[in-house]
């Protein structure tokens, strides 16, 4: 770990302020086969904001999150993770800015046949050379921060609720104290006050570590909570900009979709 | 680089202990970073300590967790910590993982001794072993009276599902079965040809596959391939749909999962496995006739003669009445592995391993069984 490239430290620090976007894309097409999802799509993702992606079905949301993390190649188009273009990392680099992100998957993706605590062990294991009595105890501190209860580093993954699931994936995405949070639909199958002391938790972690968060969401009492901006994915291009811009939005699906009514109810909830 | 990214600056004054802990303390620097800590020792015990965080150029979880451990440790042994100069970026962290750091460790069991830790498993396994077979008992008893209850209602008996598994289990398994036994008949005709040429009683390999193969050999291959092949699909498919909640699905329509999924299955491997029987029995006799003929010079006419004296109807029965046993075995096995699926598709995949062994193990206990009970009754 002594001579990782240099990257953004997760917190803006005086020494290296961060003055780019953490995460830019440039030009973006996305295609199968004769389907074009993302068509010169340009996104910016500030340091230390929430950003909410929403969109339709088959919009590409969760294509989008994919191609950002490394996991689809797009057809075209640029996408730079913390000033480093993903396109030309060599094994090393790549390796190196995987453990600046953290990913929570849809339904959490924790290994079925480790314990909650060897979970959030695993990428401090495989990433540092710490000895093992201080993995498990700062395994143990992220295990807490999530919200879950001490015990719950001991369970596995099918002991647990699906609250309980999301936050140990949140606990194993943070292992690495990542500076980009990539969130997908972290609310969908929770219940309204699950999904709510989710939202509080996430924006009290991405306070206090100081973390950028990329949220794929459906849940609109997110997006008027805890987002700083919203991207909607729209045309095969996307809009981004703060509720208030989107309400004035005319475009019909965005006016649809903030000023139906679960749009509105949110937003009442909100007032 | 790692052990200039950070250091500890340690010094006394005005009867205070100043510890000020500077540079890089993340995740890169965590193992020096917690070596400097570990090293710091007080000159007099239980004085005042100030920690100063101002000089901190990163801070991330796991620097903020060292030295919350340090102030945590410092005031277990009796000093007075004052936390000083957090800068306000660091303040909300230090917090957090201050608070986060405090909770209770994960509670561990009393120290184990190993002997007894090695009583106890052994011991619950024995339990668990016990209980397996009362449920599997349970399980057949289950099968039975659901079978019951078709036979007094014929018509709710699935016969599509039934021909479905009769052509998975039986028709599919031709190809192997048949490759398979033709050559156990052509391994065993060689091996028993080379002992009896000493004694020139070439002609007695008939006798030897005709016994062999009929009795034991082609009934007991059969069991182990189909257990193989067919035990292990119908735990993963009833395994699997009990994943999707599918078998939850089939009991809130007021339908019986046993009558849908087990039945039609174990009635289909009951029905085939006889039949695989017979077909492995004739595979595996060919198979010694062909090799009798390349190395012995008995003609198929002399084998089949031979045969006949040799063996009668009861051998041929003896062998293809286990079948259906066999065959009962390893659908009630399987299916009762498929329906102790719970929660993961991973076990779906230990259950599956246990199907399989469970399945071949009875059938050859089983086997053992029908041999003491033959020879008792003399046939």
């Amino acid at each position: 770990m002594a001579d990782a490239i240099p990257l953004s430290p997760a917190l803006p620090s005086t020494t290296r302020p961060v003055l780019q976007p953490v995460i830019r894309v440039r030009g973006l097409v996305t295609r199968f086969g004769p389907q074009t999802v993302h068509d010169g799509l340009d996104l910016d993702v500030r340091a230390g904001e929430v950003l909410g992606v929403v969109g339709g079905s088959g919009t590409g949301k969760s294509v989008l999150l994919k191609e950002i993390i490394g996991l689809i190649r797009p057809a075209a188009g640029t996408i730079e993770l913390l000033g480093h273009d993903t396109a030309d990392l060599s094994q090393r680099e790549r390796t190196a800015l995987q453990a600046r992100t953290g990913v929570l998957f849809q339904n959490g993706a924790l290994f079925s046949s480790m314990t909650v605590a060897e979970n959030v062990m695993l990428p401090l294991k495989e990433h540092t050379d710490l000895p093992p009595p201080l993995i498990a105890e700062i395994a143990r501190v992220k295990i807490a921060m999530a919200g879950l209860p001490p015990d719950a580093g001991a369970k596995h993954p099918s002991q647990l609720s699906g609250g309980m699931v999301k936050r140990a994936g949140l606990a194993r995405a943070l292992a690495l104290d990542p500076a980009i949070l990539f969130l997908d639909e972290p609310t969908a199958g929770l219940d309204p006050i699950g999904a709510a002391a989710f939202d509080s938790l996430i924006r009290g972690l991405q306070r206090s570590l100081g973390l950028t968060v990329f949220m794929v969401t459906h849940d609109l009492d997110s997006l008027t909570t805890i987002c700083d901006r919203i991207a909607v994915l729209i045309d095969r291009k996307i809009r981004v900009g703060t509720l208030e811009e989107h309400l004035a939005d005319p475009h019909p699906w965005i006016h649809d979709y903030f000023h139906g009514p679960r749009g509105r109810a949110a937003r009442h909830a909100e007032d | 680089m790692a052990g200039e990214a950070v250091w500890v600056e340690s010094r006394y004054g005005d009867g205070v202990w100043s510890i000020g802990p500077a540079g890089r303390w993340t995740l890169e620097s965590a193992g020096p970073a917690a070596e400097a800590l570990k090293a710091l020792r007080p000159e007099r015990s239980g004085g005042p300590v100030r920690l100063d965080l101002g000089r901190l150029d990163a801070l991330d979880t796991v620097g903020a967790y060292l030295l919350a451990r340090l102030a945590d440790r410092l005031a277990a042994e009796g000093h007075a910590v004052a936390v000083e100069g957090v800068r306000p970026e660091h303040a909300a962290l230090f917090d957090a993982v201050r608070e986060a750091g405090q909770a209770p460790a994960q509670p561990h069991g009393a120290a184990h001794h190993p002997i007894i830790d090695m009583v106890v498993r052994t011991g619950r396994t024995t339990i668990e072993a016990v209980r397996e077979a009362g449920n599997l008992i349970s399980f057949l008893g289950l099968v039975t009276i659901t079978f019951a209850r078709l036979l007094l209602k014929p018509s709710r008996l699935r016969l599509t599902s039934v021909m479905f598994h009769i052509e998975q289990t039986g028709l599919n398994a031709l190809p192997i079965l048949g490759l398979l036994s033709f050559l156990i008949g052509v391994v065993l005709a060689f091996q028993g040809a080379d002992q009896l040429k000493r004694f020139g009683a070439e002609l007695y390999v008939v006798n030897l596959l005709g016994i062999s193969v009929l009795r034991e050999i082609g009934v007991l291959m059969t069991a182990i391939i189909v257990a193989g092949r067919s035990g292990s699909a119908f735990t993963a498919q009833i395994g699997t749909m009990k994943v999707n909640q599918e078998v939850d699905a089939i009991g809130t329509m007021g339908l019986d999962p046993i009558e849908l999924l087990v039945v039609p299955r174990a009635l289909a491997l009951m029905v085939t496995l006889p039949l695989l029987v017979f077909y492995a029995d004739v595979m595996g006799l060919f198979g010694g006739a062909v090799m009798s003929y390349a190395t012995l010079d008995i003609t198929f006419g002399q084998f089949i003669r031979q045969l006949h004296t040799a063996v009668g109807i009861n051998t041929v029965l003896a062998g293809l009445i286990k079948a259906p046993v066999f065959a009962l075995v390893i659908a009630i096995v399987g299916c009762y592995e498929g329906m102790k699926v719970s929660g993961s598709a991973e076990s779906v995949g230990t259950l599956t391993t246990k199907a399989v062994v469970e399945g071949i193990f009875l059938v050859i206990v089983i086997d053992a069984v029908f041999s003491v009970l033959f020879s008792m009754l003399g046939v």
